[in-house]
């Protein structure tokens, strides 16, 4: 594996020499050809086409993203530029599926952590780039009603968009908070998966053996979304130190398992059984650091990504109503884990050098959440997509940040113009419990069958706790432009 | 002139008028309208449609691997392939998956089609951007498929002939081949109010169809390059143009098997999920 981090080693190792790799005394291999490496993979990417024939199906897609921050005060954000590379060997017994990105991510602080080109599965802060990820990969295989897979790979279960309550399997990448798709957020966990299929009846399994974290942007990155820590970047030279969590021990006891049974009719619907930790993303709180040093502040800003394991059970259907399809969730979560509010946390109002412990932040509880959502067909070419989801907080003390009932409204419409060449959409999600709320405006124009472009607006607005409102200060304006084969 | 001299003029008149002459012509065209009733009630809009039912039905067992263009009015162009899987499926009417294999944004893009009845169907669309198979609104059969000026419709199997009313208006030629040409008007009010068809009079198939928005001409298509293939007339070249946008599609069919008898597993939400493989 490429790995190897320049901090562990002496001074004068850490500087390459045109491209060339040193090891330094402790052993650690320091990469130094990464940009060089990413070139070539991205030329291969480009050439993929060419490649592609009777043996291989080849895809893949060039992506160019500039952002233009609304905010005078807010984090800036670098363009990004991102490959994908899909490739799959014919349709037979043994299959062999492959998806792989990669790319430089324009959200990263410069200089980027250096620590490996390749996205790995047990660090919480992995701000790289350039950086290189298997969505997927995975062998596969097929018999009549069976089929097996090994490797990484990605799960959609439930019904919901954007927060699907049953949808546990993956742990999301929160580095862009969720600007990405619900798939594209999705870290894709090496795991064993089974599907047996009979008649109306399908039952899938899935064991992840080694657990998989969530990821989180730096907390001085534009996407970090924790606003406690502020002020602390508001102290000159700051430079904010990232606390890596202690993960679980990556065991076999540790691992993720959930099985589903769905069966199709009239209404669709489905049991789902989830035991494995949490993928939702919870903070621990230790000691506040203030440390002066030559030149910059070090300030570890006292919180630590925390897991904890949970078991959930779940139902999901779907139907259709006339015009209307009809989609639905609950699940009920024993052990779920919560923050209580941040000024309950014990920031020192005025933050200065020292060391200054926190109290803790974190509670247990059941929960019940449940959702509906539909789809209605205005017209041809126009689609409304509405969808209510609340969690309701069995023990809520009165600490918590969360209420005892949570509300999350979404509505999207999405209008195709001239036969499909544009594409726009407008989505809302509001939270009436806390006032905050998102609205997100895009468009795409498809000049090709391989090239278009895209225009989106984001704008947030809450209280610097909630959900939407912690990135109020990233109201933003997107271009993109997209080269697809 | 007096008005004896106006009267004789006129009954002169009216003898001319009645020559043996304009008496056979008479009889002929009265001759020719019972005929054309007599040949119409032998050969209704009803039984013209049930031969196209049949040839329909004979159609349904198959793999056809399609080239579609869509043409803006502008003149640009975009295309798309795809793979089309029918089977009959008794007792059910049929069953249909088709799975998109380019434009790169489409591939993999599938939709399934249940026909438990030949008036009864179930629709469901994957989407890989989602991962996640949607049930699809019966409604929206007559929607576009994919920006193209095609339907979901299209794409499934012949109708529930009870769910129309049939009348043929008139036979004439199309193409070079003798077509009745049939108004089909749905019984329940549908995005098409009634539709005129010429049908092949000797291979029961459509050649040109003018869907119809109550009084306006929505869309035309046309059915060109037709080949027996195993023993069943196929339209290779489907031309459709929506009349009021000048959008256009073309539709050409690359390979056509017949008799395929495919197994019920291709015909499954798993089946949608991993594009028909």
């Amino acid at each position: 594996m490429l790995r190897g981090d320049p901090r562990d080693c002496p001074d004068d190792m850490r500087t390459c020499d045109d491209g060339k790799q040193k090891v330094c005394p402790y052993g650690k291999i320091v990469i130094c050809m990464k940009k060089q490496l990413v070139t070539v993979i991205l030329l291969l990417f480009s050439s993929s086409a060419c490649l592609a024939g009777d043996f291989l199906s080849i895809s893949g897609r060039l992506d160019l993203l500039g952002v233009v921050a609304l905010e005078s005060d807010s984090i800036m954000e670098d363009p990004s530029f991102t490959g994908r590379l899909k490739i799959d060997t014919p349709p037979s017994k043994w299959s062999l599926h492959s998806w792989l990105e990669g790319g430089w991510d324009g959200s990263v602080k410069l200089p980027a952590k250096d620590h490996s080109l390749l996205k790995l599965y047990d660090e919480v802060y992995q701000s790289n780039t350039p950086w290189l990820e298997f969505k997927e990969f995975y062998l596969s295989f097929s018999a009549k009603d069976l089929e097996l897979r090994a490797g990484v790979q990605r799960y959609s279960w439930g019904r919901l968009d954007e927060y699907p309550i049953n949808d546990l399997l993956n742990p999301w990448d929160y580095t862009r908070f969720i600007l990405r798709t619900l798939e594209d957020r999705k870290i894709g966990a090496p795991s064993l998966s089974a599907n047996l299929n009979k008649d109306n009846w399908s039952l899938d399994a899935v064991w992840i053996p080694r657990f998989v974290p969530y990821r989180l942007a730096m907390p001085d990155e534009r996407w970090s979304g924790v606003p406690g820590i502020s002020a602390l970047l508001h102290i000159p030279n700051a430079e904010v130190i990232p606390d890596e969590p202690n993960l679980p021990s990556r065991t076999f006891n540790n691992g993720v398992f959930g099985l589903r049974v769905r069966h199709a009719g009239e209404i669709e619907w489905a049991l789902n059984f989830f035991h494995g930790y949490d993928p939702r993303p919870v903070v621990k709180t230790t000691s506040l650091v203030i440390n002066p040093q030559p030149g910059k502040v070090l300030v570890d800003a006292g919180y630590v990504p925390d897991f904890h394991k949970m078991t959930s059970i779940g139902m999901d259907a779907a139907a259709v109503k006339g015009d209307c399809s009809l989609r639905a969730e609950t699940a009920y979560s024993f052990n779920r884990w919560f923050n209580t509010r941040q000024e309950l946390w014990g920031y020192p109002p005025s933050p200065g050098p020292g060391v200054f412990p926190l109290n803790p932040n974190e509670h247990k509880s059941d929960t019940l959440d449940y959702g509906v959502a539909a789809d209605y067909r205005i017209i041809e070419d126009v689609l409304l997509t509405m969808q209510a989801q609340q969690t309701v907080v069995i023990h809520r003390p009165d600490t918590l940040y969360v209420r005892q009932f949570e509300t999350l409204l979404w509505a999207n419409l999405k209008v195709f113009w001239m036969n499909q060449k544009v594409e726009t959409n407008l989505n809302l999600a509001y939270n009436p419990e806390h006032g905050d709320g998102m609205a997100k405006a895009n468009a795409w124009y498809i000049f090709t069958d391989s090239w278009k472009a895209g225009l989106m607006m984001v704008v947030f607005t809450g209280p610097p706790q909630s959900m939407f409102g912690r990135f109020s200060k990233n109201d933003q304006v997107e271009a993109e432009l997209v080269y697809s084969w | 002139m007096n008005e004896a001299g106006k009267g004789q003029r006129a009954e002169g008149k009216r003898y001319r008028q009645l020559t043996p002459e304009i008496l056979w012509a008479g009889c002929m065209v009265l001759f020719s309208f019972f005929a054309i009733t007599i040949s119409a009630h032998a050969m209704s809009g009803r039984e013209v449609y049930g031969k196209v039912h049949e040839v329909r039905s004979k159609m349904l067992d198959r793999k056809t691997e399609v080239t579609m263009v869509l043409f803006d009015k502008g003149g640009g162009k975009r295309t798309r392939t795809l793979v089309e899987y029918g089977k009959k499926a008794e007792p059910e009417a049929y069953k249909v998956l088709v799975v998109f294999k380019s434009p790169p944004d489409l591939k993999d893009v599938g939709f399934l089609m249940f026909a438990h009845t030949f008036a009864d169907r179930d629709l469901w669309a994957y989407f890989p951007e989602y991962k996640r198979v949607r049930r699809i609104p019966t409604t929206s059969q007559d929607d576009s498929f994919f920006g193209s000026d095609f339907t979901y419709d299209d794409f499934g199997g012949p109708p529930n002939l009870d769910d129309y009313k049939f009348s043929i208006l008139k036979e004439e030629s199309f193409d070079g081949r003798a077509c009745y040409v049939v108004e089909v008007t749905p019984k329940i009010r549908r995005k098409y109010t009634r539709y005129i068809v010429w049908v092949a009079k000797d291979l029961w198939v459509h050649l040109k169809i003018d869907y119809y928005q109550d009084k306006e001409i929505y869309r035309t298509g046309v059915f060109r390059n037709i080949k027996i293939i195993e023993g069943i007339p196929t339209p290779l070249f489907l031309t459709v143009e929506n009349r009021k946008t000048g959008h256009r599609t073309e539709l050409t069919i690359e390979s056509i098997k017949y008799h395929t008898h495919f197994t019920d597993d291709l015909f499954t939400q798993r089946s949608l999920e991993r594009a028909g493989k």
